[in-house]
């Protein structure tokens, strides 16, 4: 009971990603803060306000983490398919190095 | 991007990136807005030469100038997003005793008086007390910029310094200007101060000299007995 309590918690903080969630995360977090930047300094001049660029800059970019940081689950849609555990045996041409394993 | 602490790093790193590129956007801007700084009057009212002493216990005693000036300027166009605070300040300018052979030192130059204008956005750094710190809120309430703090009109101002000149003597010095400086402090780009050249739409700072003047003679001693 205890253990899985504690898998789950290490689970948590570690927060995986499948490999598909690894390059959205990559594209997200470059358009997002790309974009943050870009709004921030247009709405700053053209509203001549230099705090309000700051904030939006900053704001936006929270938002951007919370996006990109926990684990959500849509970044977990393809989870790897892993052979079962001593399921089956390997397929007899199976090569590996050049060499031939039985 | 496997795991939280990655994503962390990556999206911190990136924001680093984008936050000095933004800076340098914004240090650019600058150049897009016409600086078109004007001086209308810059004239001394009243000058005086008095004796007095450096400090309380020194022997030496110096002359010191105490110029009183009129001043009409219009520094409203360096007020932009980007400004900060504006620094300005009047120097008086005389020719050395040993002429252009004095070298480095051909002009003497000291500050009489100066003055910080916060923008807006800057007000919270104003080095006031309380009451005159709501007040200084108060007058840009709303504004995020505010150009009319740059219209400065100041009539018969006491000089903050009284100058005086390291052999001590002042009097009856001749070809002395004063000249009107600014200083434009960004919240991120390059500092500038006064142009002698066009720069695109950064116009050259015209008219801030006042004519020559000479200074007075030394005032006569029972009149300097308040100092």
């Amino acid at each position: 009971m205890a253990e899985q309590l504690l898998d789950q918690a290490r689970d948590l903080f570690e927060g995986q990603i499948d490999f598909e969630g690894q390059k959205l995360v990559e594209v997200l977090v470059n358009a997002a803060l790309t974009l943050v930047g870009a709004i921030a300094f247009f709405v700053g001049y053209f509203l001549q306000d230099i705090k309000l660029a700051v904030y939006i800059g900053l704001i936006g970019t929270a938002a951007v983490f919370v996006l990109v940081v926990p684990p959500w689950p849509f970044y977990n849609r393809n989870p790897v398919k892993w052979l079962p555990v001593g399921g089956i045996t390997p397929p007899a041409n199976l090569v590996v190095d050049d060499k031939m394993f039985r | 991007m496997y795991s939280s602490i990655v994503r962390l790093q990556n999206a911190f790193g990136f924001f680093t990136t984008v936050a000095f590129v933004v800076a340098a956007f914004i240090a650019a801007s600058d150049l897009l807005s016409p600086r078109t700084p004007s001086v209308g009057v810059l004239k001394t009212t009243n000058v005086q030469v008095v004796r007095g002493r450096p400090h309380y216990y020194s022997h030496k005693k110096e002359e010191y100038a105490i110029i009183k000036f009129s001043l009409d300027a219009d520094l409203s166009s360096l007020f932009t997003w980007n400004t900060k605070q504006l620094f300005v300040y009047v120097t008086a300018e005389w020719p050395s005793a040993g002429g252009s052979g004095s070298g480095q030192n051909a002009t003497n130059q000291a500050v009489i008086w100066d003055s910080i204008i916060t923008s807006p956005s800057a007000d919270h750094l104003a080095n006031l007390g309380p009451i005159a710190m709501k007040k200084l809120k108060r007058s840009a309430q709303g504004k995020s910029i505010d150009p009319s703090r740059g219209k400065l009109s100041i009539k018969n101002q006491r000089p903050k310094y009284q100058i005086t000149h390291p052999t001590g003597k002042l009097a009856e010095q001749d070809n002395v200007v004063l000249r009107l400086h600014y200083n434009v402090q960004p919240w991120v780009g390059i500092l500038t101060w006064n142009q002698d050249v066009d720069f695109w739409k950064w116009k050259t700072f015209k008219n801030n000299l006042s004519k020559k003047f000479a200074l007075p003679a030394l005032k006569k001693k029972d009149e300097k007995k308040a100092r």
